[in-house]
């Protein structure tokens, strides 16, 4: 008899955590420890480390509710093993932790298990690393190691090569005291992870490890990692000279990309007296606007939507009708249109004076375009 | 009175935008569904089928939350009708059109009302108001009212708190001897400026055109905390060419902005 519900101690616990973490862990599945109550007692957390992520089972058990919970860490970290002290047997100190204070009533114990175990995996990987018979790897993680914020990892298997990745916080400015009127509730993070081959034998050329940026998500308001260009790796290089470079390079590029706003913010401004006061613009980042116009009787909205390349790359524009709708009842909508009268070297005031012009002709083609639509669904 | 203003103008009154507040909004609806919301509007359908202000509203809904997806597809939207006051429909804000118009499906006209209290609507919408800042967003109250004769009362006190914004359709018959729309558009303007945080917008048709009334919606579009006061709309602005003046060449820039 399947109740599938998960029982109260544990599902206070559980929702603290999904809702007071200060990383996104998120659960990946839930199931019953027991045929017999169906209660939901187990499940998977999938936690961001090192940008990647690592999964763990936690193990309650809903007839034992006062007991804390068991952890199954993945099939490759057998040998980590927290709360074991050297010696535990009978060794009367040992430590005292969250796993040994259990308090199954606290909702806020199972985060901070978590964060703890978190933190004591970090060490053990850290020192897994440290261990690498690689002299090259050995000079590499001296030269970062005093660095904050760096996570590391060793991966391993009887079917990979060994492989040391390293994700490194980047940057040490606050980019979000850069942007006026920035929204953005949690600080922008951008690292650089850097995955290392594990080689015993000496190679008189090391080979360039692999790189990849990772930012949080909402920096592509501003900022595109994607179109950033790595600078290369050079025959002999070591992560203490690539990562300045790097850095000054990411710096100079957002600083580009921040008063990058201003310029899309006076071409939204300079639309204004011809396309009247738009209905809704984005006024921090300045990426979107639109208008309300009309051509007689013939009202539709002009959607401007500009891209971080801006004024290089000219602007997407898109019309929609507010008279014609397709059968589920939506307003008839225009392609993006693209074939424009365009050049990034125009001041703002006749950029937006060869809009008008282009838009009194096209205008009228949109609107054969919506009534033909209409004709289409007869 | 105590309005929230709009950071989005000089003095002067010229458009500008200057980096400030920009939540994403949770709209309530409040749709009426007295009788006369089943008033015939001017224009017939596909095949000579006559469309009720219902219908036309229906419609006008779907405008509105498509467009306004297509400038934002943050924003949320959640229904509620009016009788002799005010109740939900769908009360989960969703920024999903398919919700949308299955909550519009559920939308049919009730028996006459005789009264309309809009107390209760503003004590739902403060407190959902409540919520929505929680979550960095605001609220909007969009009332889209049909009685000709029936002035909406409310009882909410005077207050500082003004936690959401105020915006009204107002569909109504010619003004005749039978009734009064003038006075129902007054109580309706007082209870907008007694109760709104932005400035609020209230528009009103007799004609019973559908494309009017489309028109209406389009210009409530605008963002609450980026509106000019209703006096100095300046939207639609017309697309007509510029009349080439006397002594310009090819090339020659016309300095007038634009042509109405």
């Amino acid at each position: 008899m399947a109740i599938d519900t998960v029982p109260p101690l544990i599902a206070a616990q559980l929702n603290y955590l999904l809702s007071h973490s200060p990383l996104p862990i998120k659960v990946e599945q839930m199931w019953s420890g027991s045929k017999n109550h169906g209660l939901l007692d187990r499940f998977t957390l999938v936690i961001p480390f090192c940008l990647d992520y690592i999964r763990w089972d936690v193990i309650y058990n809903a007839l034992y509710p006062l007991a804390a919970p068991d952890i199954i860490f993945g099939p490759e970290d057998e040998s980590f093993r927290p709360y074991y002290a050297a010696g535990e047997e009978g060794d009367l100190k040992s430590p005292k932790n969250s796993m040994s204070d259990w308090n199954c009533k606290d909702p806020t114990r199972l985060l901070s298990l978590i964060l703890e175990l978190r933190e004591l995996y970090m060490t053990y990987q850290r020192k897994r690393v440290g261990e690498v018979e690689d002299e090259r790897l050995k000079f590499e993680l001296s030269t970062i190691v005093s660095r904050e914020g760096i996570e590391m990892y060793m991966s391993s298997g009887i079917e990979k090569t060994e492989e040391v990745k390293f994700a490194l916080p980047l940057l040490g400015v606050d980019i979000n005291k850069m942007v006026t009127g920035c929204p953005w509730r949690q600080k922008q993070k951008i690292f650089l992870q850097v995955i290392f081959p594990v080689g015993r034998k000496y190679m008189s050329t090391p080979s360039a490890p692999r790189l990849k940026l990772v930012a949080s998500p909402e920096l592509k308001a501003l900022f595109s990692i994607e179109d950033f260009r790595l600078p290369s790796w050079l025959d002999g290089m070591c992560m203490a000279e690539y990562l300045p470079i790097l850095e000054g390079l990411l710096q100079s590029q957002i600083v580009d990309a921040v008063s990058s706003i201003d310029v899309r913010r006076k071409f939204i401004v300079a639309l204004a007296p011809l396309f009247g006061r738009p209905v809704e613009a984005d006024p921090v980042f300045c990426r979107k606007a639109a208008f309300l116009t009309s051509s007689g009787v013939f009202t539709f909205l002009v959607h401007f939507s500009l891209p971080l390349q801006f004024p290089k790359q000219q602007p997407g524009l898109m019309l929609q009708s507010s008279q014609h709708f397709n059968p589920s009842g939506a307003p008839v909508k225009s392609p993006v249109i693209t074939e424009f009268p365009w050049s990034p070297r125009w001041e703002s005031s006749e950029m937006a004076e060869r809009f008008f012009d282009y838009l009194v002709e096209e205008c009228l083609n949109f609107k054969k375009y919506c009534n033909e639509s209409l004709l289409q669904q007869r | 009175m105590e309005r929230t203003v709009a950071q989005s103008s000089t003095p002067q009154g010229r458009y500008t935008l200057l980096p400030s507040r920009y939540s994403s909004e949770d709209i309530l609806f409040c749709i009426d569904v007295d009788t006369e919301s089943l008033v015939e509007m001017k224009v017939t359908g596909p095949n000579g089928r006559p469309i009720t202000r219902l219908d036309s509203i229906k419609q006008a809904i779907l405008l509105f939350i498509n467009a306004k997806l297509s400038i934002n597809p943050d924003h949320r939207f959640a229904f509620a009708t009016l009788t002799k006051s005010a109740s939900w429909l769908r009360k989960e804000f969703s920024s999903e059109v398919e919700s949308a118009m299955a909550a519009l499906r559920l939308l049919s006209a009730d028996s006459s009302s005789g009264h309309a209290d809009l107390t209760q609507l503003f004590k739902i919408a403060y407190h959902e108001a409540k919520k929505s800042r929680a979550q960095n967003r605001i609220l909007r109250v969009f009332l889209i009212y049909c009685r000709s004769s029936i002035r909406p009362q409310h009882q909410w006190p005077v207050t500082n708190q003004k936690l959401f914004t105020f915006d009204v359709v107002y569909l109504h018959d010619k003004p005749g001897p039978e009734n009064c729309p003038q006075k129902v558009y007054d109580a309706l303007v007082d209870a907008l400026e007694h109760v709104t945080e932005y400035e609020g917008y209230i528009f009103e048709s007799g004609q019973g055109l559908s494309r009017v009334l489309f028109r209406h919606m389009c210009i409530l579009l605008s963002h609450p905390q980026q509106r000019c006061l209703q006096d100095l709309i300046d939207i639609p602005k017309s697309l007509t060419k510029k009349s080439p003046t006397a002594d310009s060449a090819p090339g020659e820039e016309n300095p007038a902005a634009s042509s109405q």
